[in-house]
């Protein structure tokens, strides 16, 4: 008989609440270390200590440099070990220090005898390694050569080594457990758990599968199921745990195999509710009384547990389709007060009620322990139900409108209500046109195929609508009468009589008049030298011209003193010798040839002579002279050319 | 369909035309033109830009205040459509319209009296001015002194008949 231990353990990890059990409550299994093979392991370290440590020495360096360089090399080895197996030491659980569940699952597994054992032999190798590098440190001081320190150094290389190679079973022994040990199922062991156990083959793993994701292997032999297999499921908004287990024969304890030990530690250790599942139809292959014969050999494993018996099978054969004896079985079970229902996986007949009551009853089992404990007066403190007091005696049902009500009896029946787009559009075929105007609602339906205006000239229609809009125009026009007569809207009489008419007239003549004037004067060069008025002469023809446009009166003007010449065409013929000319007059220096076309033959000429003026005259422009006799420099020194480093170029540009 | 107004100048924005931009917090503003789009994000005030309706408006140059105005504005609560309504409304709107624009030239006119008035008194000081430069100041003083010569010789013709 298995001893039920119900002592709670506190966890080295801190796990808050049972929501998060998935993960922190355990050791954490997944995150073993690899165990390496001793020969890994040495290859390992060795060519570690080889990279990491300085690998140049020799002899003519001082002793004290040689000792400390194979010093360093025994150490950093010695090191590297003790690393690695303290690593390995404290990754792999105590059995003291995980929950009871666990440590019996590894028993069962992988022996506890045999578990301490070679994490002691770790131990031991690890502390052996130290002591050999401590001895052969000592030992360095008194090597004075080269040869000799090395030869230390080999020595205890090679004993840690060797060390090592005689850890090779413990080892490969850890390494197995370690990847055993992640891979098992993550069972939190303080969260709701249904827990399913029978003999093989009679529907456990069916279940779990069809009352959880789980996909546990369903086989026609016996013991398919080797191991535990977890599946989760909600029930009332809270997570709950399956656990399938293998298949239990019935013989005393100390015959059990590792397969049947595994579901008794499940028994023994989770705070679960026991589903104990029969077969009915006896298909397992062992006769209902077997059954009953393991039932009552484990009960004591039930004590404090919520147990529910299921009737499996029963599509093949139910209960009431048994034998008297048989049937006398499960009355004799309900007499003693335990739940049996019958349930079918196939079928799923009497799984969800299987499921409700085994969570129900868990539940309860739950609150019962917790409200035993001390520290359910802490939360019971800090509840409070408050239930309000009735008023009066009046009776306030909810009230449901009538057309929800309605509603609701047409959701029942299946009979469409009304004619769907969709089928007329069917109907229709090619016709069929998406109207949506018919469903509009207006005061006038016929109106409603109309095509509403939308613009005019510019303006929104929308912006004018307004029901009261031909009162508004009626007073708006009123209004507008109203300014019409009091003369607002009388055009401006040209009250401008003939006078105002010639003065705008003169005005408008005067501004032109003046803007010709202007751009006359701005035609004129201002560049060279001035003219005076005089030099030019002016024609008559102009003069009478400009009079005339002026208002004065030029006919008969022959005897004007502008129009008599002074040496007159009167004295054309007869030339006086006696009296020579003694003042060249206007007219007599008009007539002489201009400077630039004296002593020019002809236009070809001219032109020749003029382009030679011109590029003669060029090269003094460009450099602003006035002309050849003008020398003077503007700027001696510009500071452009003789400021800056000497680069490339010439100093006279630069 | 609606034709929108132009948020800068307040021109109207047909549809298929301008461009919108919508603010971080919501607000709509349409352009009918990138230049008031530019505009826009160059961030000038179309109160002060001299080209816009708003700054005609602002500033008096044009009629603001008006009944004739009242009809043309956007109401909030839709009307269902009724013939009848909609045709007396295009109807209305017609008449609205012409009695608006009459309104606005009237103001217009109103406002641009005052400069005929300069415009006058600038010509008579023009002319009272400047008159010598299109006539002469004793143009026609030759034929009139002529013609008074002529005159009394006439006289004297008489006198001595």
């Amino acid at each position: 008989m298995t001893r039920v231990r119900y002592v709670f353990r506190p966890f080295r990890v801190l796990c808050r609440g049972v929501a998060c059990a998935a993960i922190m409550a355990l050791y954490n299994f997944k995150k073993i270390m690899v165990v390496p093979t001793a020969k890994d392991f040495i290859d390992l370290t060795l060519s570690k200590t080889q990279r990491k440590t300085p690998t140049v020495i020799h002899k003519h360096y001082q002793i004290h440099r040689i000792r400390h360089f194979y010093m360093r090399k025994i150490k950093f080895t010695q090191q590297n070990y003790h690393d690695r197996l303290s690593q390995i030491l404290t990754d792999f659980p105590k059995l003291d220090d995980i929950h009871p569940f666990y440590a019996d699952l590894m028993n069962v597994l992988y022996d506890k005898d045999h578990y301490k054992l070679a994490l002691g032999q770790i131990n031991i190798a690890k502390n052996l390694i130290d002591n050999v590098a401590k001895d052969y440190v000592r030992l360095m001081k008194y090597g004075d050569s080269l040869y000799r320190c090395k030869q230390l150094k080999r020595a205890a290389l090679g004993r840690m080594c060797t060390i090592l190679k005689r850890q090779k079973q413990s080892l490969e022994y850890l390494e197995q457990v370690r990847q055993h040990l992640s891979r098992l199922p993550t069972i939190d062991p303080n969260t709701r758990t249904l827990l399913l156990c029978g003999y093989p083959n009679v529907g456990k793993s069916s279940f779990i599968n069809k009352v959880t994701r789980a996909d546990v292997e369903v086989q026609p032999y016996a013991f398919t199921t080797k191991s535990l297999f977890v599946g989760h499921m909600d029930y009332r908004y809270l997570r709950w745990q399956v656990v399938d287990t293998p298949g239990i024969l019935d013989h005393p304890l100390e015959e059990r195999n590792t397969i049947e030990m595994q579901a008794i530690t499940a028994l023994a250790h989770l705070r679960a509710a026991v589903l104990y599942v029969m077969d009915v139809s006896e298909q397992c292959g062992h006769t209902l009384s077997q059954q009953l014969e393991l039932f009552n050999n484990i009960r004591p494993l039930f004590a404090n547990k919520p147990l529910i018996v299921m009737a499996n099978k029963c599509d093949v054969r139910k209960i009431s389709e048994l034998s008297e004896e048989n049937q006398k079985v499960f009355t004799d079970l309900t007499a003693e007060g335990i739940l049996v229902i019958e349930t079918s996986s196939l079928t799923e007949e009497g799984v969800m009620q299987v499921k409700a009551e085994a969570c129900d009853r868990l539940l309860a089992h739950r609150v019962d322990t917790k409200m035993k404990t001390k520290k359910v007066h802490d939360v019971l403190n800090r509840l409070h139900l408050a239930v309000p007091t009735k008023r009066d005696q009046k009776n306030r049902s909810p009230f449901i409108p009538e057309g929800a009500l309605l509603r609701r009896k047409a959701m029942e029946t299946n009979a469409p209500k009304r004619k769907l787009e969709r089928d007329l559009e069917v109907e229709l075929g090619d016709d069929y046109t998406l109207d949506l105007q018919k469903y509009w609602d207006l005061m006038n339906p016929e109106e409603k195929q109309d095509k509403i205006p939308e613009i005019w000239e510019g303006h929104n229609i929308a912006d004018y609508i307004d029901p009261e809009i031909m009162k508004r125009l009626e007073d708006l026009e009123q209004e507008e009468e109203l300014r019409a007569k009091a003369g607002e809207y009388d055009s401006e009489e040209e009250s401008e009589d003939e006078e105002m008419k010639e003065i705008r007239q003169l005005a408008s003549q005067i501004r032109e008049k003046r803007k010709l004037k202007i751009l006359s004067s701005k035609e004129k060069d201002t560049q060279g030298s001035r003219m005076p008025r005089t030099a030019k002469k002016v024609e008559r023809a102009t003069l009478e011209k400009e009079m005339a446009d002026l208002g004065l009166d030029m006919t008969d003007k022959d005897d004007s003193h502008y129009a008599r010449r002074s040496r007159s065409l009167v004295r054309k013929r007869k030339r006086e010798v006696s009296a020579p000319p003694t003042s060249r007059t206007r007219s007599q220096s008009a007539s002489r040839p201009p400077r630039d076309q004296s002593g020019v033959r002809d236009a070809k000429m001219l032109k020749k002579v003029k382009t030679m003026m011109k590029n003669s005259q060029k090269d003094m422009n460009q450099q602003g002279r006035k002309g050849e006799s003008d020398r003077h420099v503007f700027d001696v020194k510009p500071k452009h050319l003789f400021a800056g480093k000497r680069k490339s170029g010439s100093t006279s540009r630069r | 369909m609606r034709i929108e107004k132009c948020y800068f100048c307040s021109a109207p924005v047909y549809p298929g035309h301008g461009m919108k931009f919508v603010r971080n917090d919501c607000k709509v503003f349409g352009f009918c033109r990138s230049k008031c789009h530019k505009n826009f994000k160059k961030k000038r005030n179309p109160r002060k830009t001299r080209w816009t309706k708003a700054f005609r408006k602002s500033v008096g140059k044009e009629l603001t205040l008006d009944y004739s105005l009242e009809f043309e504005k956007r109401r909030n609560i839709p009307v269902k459509y009724n013939r009848e309504l909609w045709s007396k409304t295009v109807e209305a709107m017609k008449k609205v319209e012409s009695i608006k624009n009459k309104r606005q030239a009237r103001f217009i006119l109103n406002r641009l009296k005052k400069g005929k008035e300069l415009e006058k008194a600038a010509d008579i000081t023009e002319v009272k001015k400047n008159i010598h430069l299109i006539r002469a100041p004793h143009a026609g003083h030759a034929k009139q002194l002529e013609d008074k010569m002529v005159q009394k010789l006439a006289e004297d013709v008489e006198m001595d008949e």
